[in-house]
């Protein structure tokens, strides 16, 4: 927009007026008003041809002179770019390509009608919200710095000045002395933004006092952290707002020169800010004059070039006097000694944005935002596992969860939030237990972090967190300028030790180490870079120190990241870990029998575990970044069933029988695992089972819909065949007492589960009519009589509580209702289960928690109250806590709490062994043995209710104890290796859902208890196994 | 107080266009520029931007002019140049695909796509392949956190890549 032709030059707050007026009145003979995001972000997106077929859209309209388009700087919600905003309606529309223009254009502007198509989608209602302001990730925000992007378009100093720009300006130079000005920055306790914090008005108070005739004020516009780009946002969206920060800080301490110090990555920032920066002074608010007083200063811009250590004072002067970008030590500081030896004050991007704001509406008023000693807002960049990535702006003081959950909408693909980065390179973590923590300078140090520039990275389960400390370092390694011994040394020798460990060799004493290097640089480096560069890792060894033992110790990574520690991320999850691509492969190659005897090396029971496991491994598929995790699960089902419909004798390694023999008591799947092995190294296994039936849980907990009896059966027999002998009907304690098994075995495995109900302690729960879950599960799944009444609610959300629903429905029951304390999403059920039941007709009350059974006797309904949502617990969950006066009555003839399990072991001597507060064995790590000599324990027993694949892993790793406490070497005996087909490269992989499997339809299903789940025809499993992308190749 | 009211002119942070001038018109060019800043304290790191936007890159020769035009030790130009990452001292081919490997990106995958890009190219990081057309370099941050994981091929930025996808990148590159 170019000045009028008498060069108009506002020289006083009422001159500022009225150009805001004439700009006022110039929108105001428009309809309409269209915004159009040009962020970098939504640069990169495509936004400018966007706005090109937008005025196209509108000039073949002939709407020409009822609207104007603006570009605005970023809105903040980089993600959902290219966006545009209809004002003065408020809409917004999203995810915009150019040949949208014409619909939006004939539809909203012309029929006034909003165009659902392109509004952002609420994806917890899957509705459509068009207004601005109720969206949440807009709506919770506070935007004072970041209030003109996004709104105003950037290019024009017209439109600054509309919005109350260069008017605090003004009222500076108008009557406010030079201390009056830093008076009212004390008062406001504004710190830095850049990362510092330190108190801005105390840094001006020293360059004011300052001596010397030339002074400089340099704004550091070199936001080197990863996954900062907050000031970027700044400089590209409202350039202007700077140079009035920048020309106040000038009046303050007398400075009559400023520079701005921009990365060299910045291009765009670069471009914008010379355009305002040529706009001021044709506009005498720069130059010799401002606003016709004889205050003189002028901006000049200086270019960084890729030096992450140029952004610390220091070097930063160093590089702006055009020299290598190293820094020197404090004191002298820069307002004694600074650029060309002149007093300097150097402030942040985002600090400056905040002077106009406060100089505007006094350091009282800011001084009341935010927390008292962290007062205002901040502007953070959300990136990394969020749903909305971008910029946004929370007063000072908001919680960690909030920003997390409500803002950036919580963490895709339905996965845990694990930590947030906070600080960039220079500092540490937060975790689940911190998401009630506000956020402000002071608490972020206290739990050992720093508020830094506001990059905020959230991580979820799926980074390692050792692999982000040897990221960080090595970042910092790359930067470090090298002029100091303990930051290029030290971070060298950190880095290697990190990279050491995430390829499985690390060794003890390593993390010891690295905390002797991390103090080291903190108290020897010359700069903040080297000082801070071992937070990161302080802070994740704090944090996440098993992480770091299982990585040196097990040579295990959890997350399924360090590469070097498995064959693919998959098998890396299976707790047994089966070799889950080399039997993907096999089917895919048309060899199903062979796959499953691959399974059969890690897993005695694939047909089972292919119908009930809880999969971790397809949590972990990499085919899900492309479309859908492959159906790892139901493919070794199709294996599994296939070579039972197609029974052959099956060649096998036999080892002599040995001399010992194991007494195992509990014949669930650790039990029978662990038998399985030892039997196949030649012991003498015998089982002892107090129920009539093999199988612990799985034969009294899973229905036979899930898991059909005889393939059970046939599994179990399987294991029987390599020499184990399983009795039934005894329990130990009873028909035989412990110490007999003791002196019959060499050694003892104690598997028994975790088969007792928890209690919902609440009034009435001994009235008739009350069956608690996994008891009433066992007594209809043995067959046995059970009381059904008609109109049953169950209370929980697990997969006891799903399968007593599904069980009370084909067994007679009229209606059932699932009552659950959080939402559905929470549940930990398999959502599979969830779907399939709500299919069958069973309905789900969220948000809903018992308080009593009520009936004279018998149960006749359950008083609830209803639960809400606030703050978060220790597993960084949604804390439920009750609404007052909510309460209401479910009614009922019937009711299944199934609340967890604990376990009891009434055949043990307490003193003997030890256990947890909650009933469980406590077992040595490395050898699973309890405090009793050769008696070893695994499963739920020791770990409370877990899944069976756990169970079957703990089995395995207690056959290797057992074999080498009775002197064997500890290698199990897995069966022959099968030669697995090489990977095939594709060029291209074709993105393709999965294929499908058949399922049994919802009416025939309640009717019985035929398998729900009809398997894979076998083209379709061949095509599912086809999408592996076998990660396993090197 | 008298300040100075021009400012330089924007060093152009793009690639090269080698094929369009000769050696001598690149050098008399960097001369000129040298000039334009000689009497400007502080302005080496400035020069160097629009040298390397003149000739592509910085080698010793090319140093070696703006150090006896600013009368400053070549090892003084040497030593800036060498600090700062976005100075090269080898040429680079025509399409720089850089990485970006800030936190974000990095969270999102970035080393996938380095890895399948250095297969697919047949270079490591840092180098350029034999017929000159790629160069494959990592970059610090590039400010697009929001649309991770983010490169730049020369100076666009491709948002939200695709490791499987990689195909359409080099696409882009003719």
């Amino acid at each position: 927009m170019t000045p009028d032709t008498t060069l108009f030059r506002p020289t006083s707050k009422a001159d500022l007026d009225a150009v805001a007026a004439r700009w006022h009145e110039g929108q105001a003979t428009k309809k309409h008003q269209l915004l159009v995001c040009a962020g970098a972000g939504c640069v990169s997106s495509g936004c400018h041809a966007v706005k090109h077929a937008l005025l196209a859209a509108i000039k073949d309209a002939g709407l020409g002179n009822d609207t104007v388009v603006h570009e605005t700087g970023c809105l903040g919600s980089c993600a959902l770019g290219p966006t545009l905003v209809v004002q003065p309606d408020g809409v917004l529309y999203t995810e915009l390509k150019p040949e949208h223009m014409k619909g939006i254009v004939k539809q909203h502007l012309v029929h006034h009608e909003v165009v659902e198509a392109h509004c952002w989608v609420d994806p917890a209602t899957k509705e459509p919200v068009p207004l601005l302001s109720d969206i949440e990730f807009f709506h919770r925000q506070t935007r004072l710095v970041t209030a003109r992007c996004g709104s105003t378009p950037y290019a024009s100093i017209e439109a600054y000045i509309a919005s109350d720009g260069y008017q605090a300006l003004a009222k500076v130079l108008a009557g406010m002395t030079r201390e009056q000005v830093i008076q009212e920055m004390r008062a406001s306790g504004l710190r830095g933004r850049g990362g510092g914090g330190f108190p801005v008005g105390a840094k001006w108070q020293a360059g004011f006092k300052a001596k010397g005739a030339e002074k400089i004020v340099v704004c550091n516009a070199d936001e080197g952290d990863p996954g900062a780009f907050m000031d970027r946002s700044l400089l590209e969206g409202d350039p202007h707002a700077i140079l009035e920060g920048m020309l106040v800080a000038g009046y303050a301490i007398g400075a009559s020169q400023g520079y701005v110090y921009v990365r060299a990555e910045y291009p765009l920032a670069v471009e914008r800010l010379e355009v305002a920066i040529r706009q001021a002074r044709e506009w005498g608010l720069l130059g010799p004059n401002v606003m016709g007083t004889p205050f003189a200063f002028d901006v000049e811009i200086r270019i960084g070039a890729g030096a992450f250590v140029c952004g610390e004072e220091t070097a930063l002067m160093h590089s702006v006097e055009g020299k290598r970008g190293e820094p020197r030590q404090k004191p002298p500081f820069p307002f004694e000694r600074g650029i060309f030896g002149k007093p300097t004050i150097i402030n942040n991007v985002e600090t400056l944005a905040n002077v106009p704001v406060i100089l505007r509406n006094g350091g009282a008023w800011f001084a009341s935002l935010g927390t008292p000693k962290s007062s205002g807002t901040k502007v953070f960049a959300l990136a990394g596992k969020i749903e909305n990535t971008g910029i946004i702006e929370v007063p000072m003081g908001i919680t960690l969860g909030e920003v997390v959950h409500d803002i950036a909408g919580g963490i895709p693909k339905g996965k845990r939030f694990k930590a947030a980065q906070t600080g960039g390179p220079s500092g540490g973590c937060l975790t689940r237990e911190h998401l009630n923590t506000p956020i402000d300078y002071d608490s972020l140090v206290h739990l050992g972090t720093i508020m830094g520039s506001g990059g905020l990275i959230v991580m979820d389960e799926d980074s390692c967190m050792v692999d982000v400390a040897r990221f960080f370092l090595d970042f910092v390694q790359d930067e470090s300028c090298g002029k100091c011994v303990p930051c290029r040394i030290g971070t060298k020798r950190m880095l290697e030790i990190l990279t050491r460990i995430t390829k499985g060799q690390g060794k003890e004493g390593d993390i010891d180490l690295l905390e002797e290097l991390a103090a080291n640089c903190r108290e020897t480096s010359t700069c903040g870079l080297g000082q801070t560069a071992g937070n990161p890792v302080l802070s994740t060894i704090r944090l996440f120190r098993e992480e770091y033992e299982e990585h040196i110790r097990d040579r295990h990574c959890r997350a399924g990241v360090c590469s070097d520690l498995f064959k693919s991320p998959c098998q890396n999850a299976c707790p047994a870990g089966v070799d889950v691509p080399g039997y993907l492969a096999l089917i895919a190659a048309g060899r199903p029998r062979d796959a499953y005897y691959l399974v059969r090396r890690e897993n005695p029971f694939p047909a089972i575990c292919g119908r009930v496991c809880t999969h971790p491994c397809e949590d972990k598929c990499r085919r899900a970044q492309l479309d859908e995790p492959v159906a790892i699960c139901d493919l070794k089902r199709y294996a599994a069933d296939y070579v039972f419909a197609n029974d052959e004798p099956h060649r096998d390694l036999v080892f002599p029988k040995k001399a010992e023999s194991i007494g195992v008591i509990g014949a669930g799947p650790s039990g029978l695992t662990c038998a399985y092995y030892l039997a196949r190294l030649g012991y003498g296994v015998t089982v002892y089972e107090s129920l009539p039936v093999a199988g612990g849980m799985l034969a009294s907990g899973i229905p036979e819909y899930r898991l059909p009896k005889e393939v059970l059966a046939k599994e179990t027999r399987l294991v029987e065949q390599v020499g184990v002998r399983i009795l039934t009907g005894v329990e130990v304690g009873k028909d035989v007492k412990f110490e007999e098994l003791q002196k019959k075995h060499q050694a003892i495995y104690v598997a028994t589960g975790t088969h007792f109900p928890n209690k919902a302690e609440i009034p009435g729960e001994d009235k008739a009519g009350i069956a608690h879950g996994v008891s009433f599960l066992r007594e209809a799944n043995l067959g046995r009589a059970v009381e059904i009444g008609s109109n049953v609610v169950v209370i929980g959300g697990g997969s006891t509580a799903f399968d007593a629903a599904r069980t009370v429905l084909r067994l007679g029951a009229q209606k059932v209702t699932v009552l659950y304390r959080r939402q559905v999403e929470d549940m930990p059920a398999d959502p599979r289960e969830i779907k399939e039941a709500r299919e069958e007709g069973v309905e789900i009350i969220p948000l809903v928690a018992p308080v009593e059974f009520l009936g004279n006797g018998s149960v006749t309904g359950v008083r609830c109250v209803r639960m809400e949502l606030k703050g978060f617990d220790d597993g960084g969950r949604r804390k439920p806590r009750t609404v007052p006066g909510s309460e209401f009555v479910v009614e009922a003839d019937m009711v299944i709490p199934a609340i967890s399990q604990h376990s009891d072991l009434p055949f043990i001597d307490r003193d003997e062994v030890q256990l947890t507060k909650w009933g469980t064995l406590v077992v040595d790590k490395e050898t699973m043995m309890t405090r009793k000599p050769g008696v070893f324990s695994g499963g739920d027993v020791v770990r409370g209710p877990d899944v069976a694949i756990q169970a079957i892993a703990d089995g395995k790793r207690a056959a290797r104890a057992i074999d080498r406490y009775l002197g064997g070497t500890g290698v199990l005996n897995k069966g022959e290796e099968i030669p697995i087909p090489r990977p095939v490269d594709e060029s291209d992989v074709a993105e393709h859902e999965r294929f499908p499997m058949r399922f049994l339809d919802p009416e025939s299903r309640r009717k019985g208890f035929q398998e729900v789940a009809a398997g894979f025809h076998r083209l379709n499993a061949i095509a599912e196994a086809m999408r592996c992308l076998r990660c396993d190749r090197r | 107080m008298l300040v100075q009211v021009t400012s330089p002119p924007p060093p152009p942070v793009t690639t090269c266009k080698c094929g369009e001038a000769t050696e001598e018109e690149k050098l008399a060019r960097i001369g000129e520029v040298v000039e334009a800043f000689r009497d400007k304290p502080g302005s080496l790191i400035q020069i160097l931007h629009l040298a390397q936007g003149i000739y592509g890159y910085l080698p010793i020769h090319v140093q070696r002019l703006v150090a006896e035009k600013l009368d400053i030790p070549v090892s003084e130009v040497w030593g800036v140049t060498t600090f700062y990452s976005f100075f090269s001292t080898k040429p680079r081919g025509e399409y720089s695909i850089r990485v970006c490997m800030g936190t974000a990106c990095y969270v999102r995958g970035g080393m996938e796509i380095v890895k399948r890009l250095s297969q697919t190219l047949g270079v490591g990081v840092g180098e350029t392949t034999p017929d000159g057309k790629f160069t494959l370099e990592v970059m610090r941050c590039i400010g697009a956190c929001g649309l991770a994981p983010a490169l730049l091929v020369n100076d666009r930025v491709v948002r939200q890549v695709n490791p499987d996808k990689l195909n359409r990148v080099l696409a882009l590159c003719g």
